[in-house]
């Protein structure tokens, strides 16, 4: 059995998303890319909406260091404390959970605990999350990321890698989303276009 | 059923519709709009019953109309798949005609659908188990003419049934109207005691005919050679086409009678005048000499007959022109030696059917003089034959079907009243006489005889009153307008009326190849009885 | 109302009007420094026993090395480590119930070399109750820690945090532990605290954390090193005005120029700043001589005397002070002048590690007002009554 390994943190938490400190600077999940954690009694499945690499103090700005450096790996090597001072976290929309074993495509009764560790899906946990589409809905509507088309289309094609026929499924997901955007064609039009 | 081919049938849901409207079916998003085709049967699965129905239109929809104002870009394929049966959709209207039997063990046949299937209810191809319900299976009585479109089955219509009416074959020009008839006409050989008079205007049935890719295929008598004769009125054509035909048909100028000139009125462009100066011939002269004595007086120049007996100078040269038109004919002779009809109806009394070839005479008019003048006096000599087996309580002729081309030249509303085939189409049925019309305009032949056809099988028909016209009367009218004027040109028919449940559109059996001949001789799948015909050696 | 700018700022125009007139007159004072200083012979035997003799008024450098020697450093080493320590405090509030103070010691450990790694720590001690706040005598005196006494306090807490940090390390490697501001307890210099407050606070505090600097040279190279960014200290420019002094030996107070304020003849360099003598005379990451510092506690420094230079940077001339033994040794003392330049070139003018320290130790208003607050939720909590007086209510709250 393989160990799984954590990646990051939950370190801010509601009903519809949380925020996660990754552990390794710059190691932060592709945008799109499927995360679980866990929440009370449950496992709760998020989606990467962004992340960020940044200092770790409100108001503390970066400054360029590379100027004199040969290579972008010497800056780290020269100030060997911006590792310290710099922090990756990644916000992730919650798009189900799963109890005993049966998922579900809704929001979890209650919010990611707070510290729990996040650990990045398995092709084959996408896989069987994606057998049913209906979470799609949460990730429309989600008002909290600025570009939510692009993180659909990250997403679906990040999950479409995980079923036999890729096709099929970018297929069986843009009907999905074309009956919830029925009545916005251009919007549905730009997220197909970036499958 | 698995689940995958149920999903593989299921064509769409029932979204609205009235029973006589029909209902509109969402097409599945699985299925493109382009692999449905109108005409096509569908099973419509109720609560209680099974429903089935034709598609008579396919439309287009749209969830959103801005859709249409700003369409997606369907040049992406995925784009172009997701926007069907999601934003945009398919949609069918399909009219349910018939209720088969929804309950297993149900063993009542198909009933005309009194209502419609409930909402969303699962719509799917037509299997071909509901097909068999719906037309039946080859049998003895059933003669296979062809496939509904995209299926194997095999659609068959009851000859027996079939025959005992008038039916029309309609179709414009090249769209397979002989070819169909040829078929109707083995079915009618094969599945039926029925004898058939074809007069043959282009010589397609006896002997080898042409099928449209110019190669030949089977008459007849190649196929039927013990049950079928070939007459000819033109032995010089045989000659080319060395073949011998089994009489060679003259007529006398003394069998021709003032009503067969009436019908050669609007083909040798006659007056009214002039047909009225030929009753008048007949009178004076007789109606066996008139035209003898008509042509001597033109012979002889004399002009003082017509103006005592009161005919038009204008009028006498009008009918001497349309006269000398008829002398161009070889086949008419001053005497005939043999009686034409007489030997007819003995073939016929034998079982044997009768292909009436026209040869090098392929003139309009020389097949409505024909045409008229045999049926005329056939239909005199069958009445009397009918009533005295009535009379003598035995058993009654067979059934005979006059086969006739360019339907419409004797069947139009000026003259189908006084014509021998508009008494045939209107009454005949009773006398065991009903008529095959062949016609490409059908809007020419009088409502009333269109009415009285059982059968009609139409190819495809463009000139909107000829649709009207043969679909008149017919419940469903509009929806099997659209399905009769989207027909392929070419070996589709639909075919509707007494002998069938319900209106069908059918790929027609192929009819040529040397498989074909395997199912089309006299014996054929479901032919248990074949008739052996002790004539054989007559004309062996 | 609160201040009126505008009434203000005629004042300080009149201010920069006086400053103007006295730039070209501090010009030639400077340009005289410098002169001196240049002038001064190579064994400068002279004017080091005029300094040993003198009784002068001012705080006079001790010469160790040829006062005009500029030096470029070395390069650092490959492998070493830069430990630094700062501080910062939330003191006593007299307003509060509660008498506590926090002292939070921000720490930052950086490895540079082959394996760059980094700590950074911070490290906050909540104070209270009468044993911890108070410096206890062994005869039954005490004195309260707070205020100036906090600050220095502080200062040694910063230091023993820097020892703990680099004593409890496992490395070799060469380390330079630095801390802000002076090696010199200023705080205890000129006013009068019990003698067992400077012993506390000097003898058993600060240079017992030295000591252990020291003792750990035994295995590894050890630097303890401060570093005063933008000094104010005029030691140099005062031992150049005993060089100009007339008077030998000198004694300002009670024979040469008693009473006097002006017009001393070693007046021609007064005013001027060491960092300004130093800004004309090195080239950028030179160091100045290195000077002993004479001030009175100095004594009690014993090994540990402080000796000070002055270092040009790009932007400044910072003074960076160490103990005797660092000073006395070469080896050492290239180390710590390679390692701040370095330093400071990373942290853009700036040791980067002693703003890292400030950044892990500061105290904002925020956190001020955030920790006050909790104190008093988990007093309340434990239903102990809290008193605030009355002035820090209505500090708090603005009536109208």
């Amino acid at each position: 059995m393989v160990v799984e390994q954590k990646i990051a943190e939950v370190i801010e938490t509601s009903n519809s998303e949380f925020l996660a400190e990754c552990y390794d600077l710059d190691n932060v999940p592709a945008l799109g890319s499927m995360v679980r954690t866990k929440g009370k009694g449950c496992q709760i499945y998020g989606i990467v909406y962004v992340s960020a690499t940044h200092s770790i103090e409100p108001g503390r700005r970066i400054a360029a260091r590379g100027k004199a450096a040969t290579s972008e790996a010497d800056v780290f090597k020269a100030n060997p404390q911006l590792a310290k001072l710099l922090c990756s976290d990644f916000k992730a929309l919650v798009v189900g959970h799963s109890q005993d074993k049966a998922i579900y495509q809704y929001l979890p009764p209650s919010p990611a605990s707070i510290y729990s560790f996040v650990y990045a899906c398995s092709p084959v946990e996408v896989k069987q999350f994606t057998q049913s589409l209906n979470f799609l809905n949460l990730m429309i509507e989600s008002r909290s990321t600025v570009a939510p088309d692009e993180v659909i289309a990250a997403f679906l094609r990040y999950a479409s890698l995980t079923h036999p026929v890729p096709e099929e499924f970018l297929v069986k997901a843009g009907k999905e989303l074309a009956w919830t955007l029925s009545n916005d064609m251009r919007r549905l039009d730009s997220i197909l276009k970036r499958l | 059923m698995t689940e995958n081919e149920k999903m593989n049938t299921k064509l769409g849901t029932v979204i609205s519709g009235s029973l006589t409207q029909g209902v509109h079916v969402k097409l599945d998003p699985a299925r493109s709009v382009e692999d449905v085709t109108v005409g096509r049967y569908v099973a419509i699965q109720g609560e209680k019953k099974r429903f089935f129905g034709m598609i008579t239109d396919i439309s287009l929809e749209a969830v959103d109309p801005r859709a249409m104002v700003m369409p997606p870009d369907i040049s992406v394929p995925l784009i172009a798949k997701v926007v069907s049966g999601t934003t945009t959709y398919g949609k069918l209207s399909v009219l349910p005609m018939l209720t088969i039997s929804g309950v297993a063990g149900d063993t009542e046949g198909p009933q005309p659908a009194k209502t419609v299937p409930p909402h969303f209810a699962r719509v799917e191809l037509a299997s071909q188990s509901d097909v068999q319900r719906v037309f039946g299976k080859e049998d003895k009585q059933r003669f296979y003419v062809g496939t509904p479109l995209d299926m194997e089955t095999r659609i068959c219509l009851d000859m027996v049934e079939l025959v005992k009416r008038s039916n029309g074959v309609f179709g414009k020009s090249g769209t397979g109207k002989t070819f169909l008839t040829r078929l109707l006409l083995i079915g009618m050989l094969q599945k039926s005691r029925t004898t058939s008079l074809i007069f043959d205007m282009h010589n397609e049935y006896g002997w080898e005919g042409t099928s449209e890719k110019d190669h030949k295929v089977k008459g007849l008598k190649q196929l039927f050679p013990g049950k079928v004769a070939v007459f000819s009125l033109d032995e010089k054509y045989d000659q080319r086409r060395k073949v011998k035909s089994d009489f060679v048909v003259k007529i006398g100028y003394d069998e021709i009678e003032p009503e067969d000139m009436q019908m050669l009125r609007s083909v040798l462009n006659l007056t009214d005048l002039a047909v009225q100066a030929v009753y008048e011939l007949a009178r004076y002269f007789g109606d066996d000499k008139w035209l003898q004595s008509t042509l001597d007086l033109f012979d002889s120049g004399d002009k003082e007959f017509a103006g005592k007996h009161n005919i038009a100078e204008g009028t006498w040269k009008n009918l001497l022109r349309g006269l000398q038109m008829l002398q161009r004919f070889k086949f008419l002779v001053p005497h005939a030696p043999e009686n034409t009809v007489t030997t007819i109806l003995e073939y016929i009394s034998h079982g044997k059917s009768v292909v009436l070839q026209f040869g090098g005479y392929d003139d309009i008019a020389a097949y409505v003089l024909v045409a008229n003048l045999l049926t005329r006096r056939i239909y005199d000599r069958y009445r009397e034959m009918v009533d005295i087996a009535i009379s003598a309580d035995s058993k009654k002729p067979d059934q005979l079907v006059i086969t006739i081309e360019e339907a419409h030249r004797f069947l139009n509303p000026e003259i189908s009243s006084q014509t021998i085939f508009g008494k045939i189409a209107r009454e005949m049925r009773k006398y065991n006489v009903t008529m095959l019309v062949i016609d490409q305009r059908p809007s020419g032949i009088d409502e009333e005889v269109m009415s009285q056809l059982g059968t009609k099988i139409t190819c495809l028909l463009d000139n909107e009153k000829d649709v009207d016209t043969v679909l008149t009367g017919v419940s469903g009218k509009s929806e099997l307008k659209s399905v009769l004027s989207k027909l392929d040109s070419k070996q589709q028919a639909l075919i509707f009326g007494h002998a069938l449940p319900m209106p069908v559109v059918v790929k027609v059996r192929e009819y040529g190849s040397a498989d074909s001949y395997k199912e089309l001789g006299p014996s054929s799948p479901g032919d248990s009885t074949r008739k052996t015909d002790g004539l054989d050696d007559l004309w062996g | 109302m609160t201040l009126d700018i505008t009434q203000v700022y005629s004042q300080i125009e009149a201010m920069a009007g006086d400053l103007k007139s006295h730039q070209s007159d501090y010009a030639q004072k400077l340009e005289l420094a410098q002169t001196t200083l240049k002038s001064i012979p190579p064994h400068q035997d002279r004017l080091k026993k005029k300094i040993e003799d003198a009784r002068a008024t001012w705080l006079v450098a001790g010469l160790k090395e040829e006062i005009s020697l500029h030096r470029a450093a070395v390069p650092c080493p490959d492998d070493f480590m830069v430990v630094a320590s700062d501080g910062s405090h939330i003191d006593v509030d007299r307003h509060h119930s509660t008498r506590l103070f926090l002292l939070n010691i921000g720490l930052v450990e950086l490895q540079y070399g082959s394996k760059p790694d980094a700590e950074l720590l911070s490290l906050p001690t909540l104070y209270f109750g009468d044993e911890m706040q108070a410096i206890r005598s062994g005869d039954g005196k005490q004195a309260l820690i707070e205020g100036q006494l906090l600050g220095i306090k502080r200062g040694v807490e910063e230091c023993r945090g820097l020892a703990d940090r680099v004593c409890g390390g496992e490395t070799d490697l060469p380390v330079v532990g630095l801390i802000d501001g002076s090696l010199i307890m200023w705080g205890l210099v000129g006013q009068r605290y019990d003698d067992f407050i400077v012993e506390q606070l000097l003898d058993e505090g600060l240079l017992k954390q030295f000591d252990r600097f020291y003792e750990l040279n035994g295995k590894r190279k050890a630097v303890i090193a401060s570093y005063i960014s933008f000094p104010r200290s005029a030691d140099v420019v005062n031992a150049l005005r005993l060089q100009i002094c007339p008077y030998d030996p000198v004694d300002c107070d009670n024979k040469n120029c008693k009473g006097k304020f002006e017009g001393r003849g070693c007046d021609v360099v007064g005013g001027v700043l060491d960092r300004a003598v130093f800004a004309g005379m090195l080239s950028d990451g030179e160091r100045s001589a290195v000077f002993s510092s004479r001030s009175s506690i100095i004594e009690r420094y014993g090994v540990h005397q402080v000796c000070f230079f002055y270092l040009k940077l790009e932007e400044e001339v910072a003074r960076v002070e160490v103990p005797l033994w660092v000073a006395d040794n070469n080896k050492l003392l290239d180390l710590v002048h390679a390692v701040i330049v370095d330093q400071c070139h990373k942290g853009f003018g700036y040791p980067v590690s002693l703003s890292e320290a400030h950044e892990q130790a500061v105290v904002t208003g925020a956190d001020r007002e955030q920790f006050w607050d909790l104190v008093d939720r988990v007093m309340q909590e434990g239903s102990l009554a809290v008193q605030q007086s009355l002035k820090q209510r209505s500090k708090k709250t603005k009536w109208l």
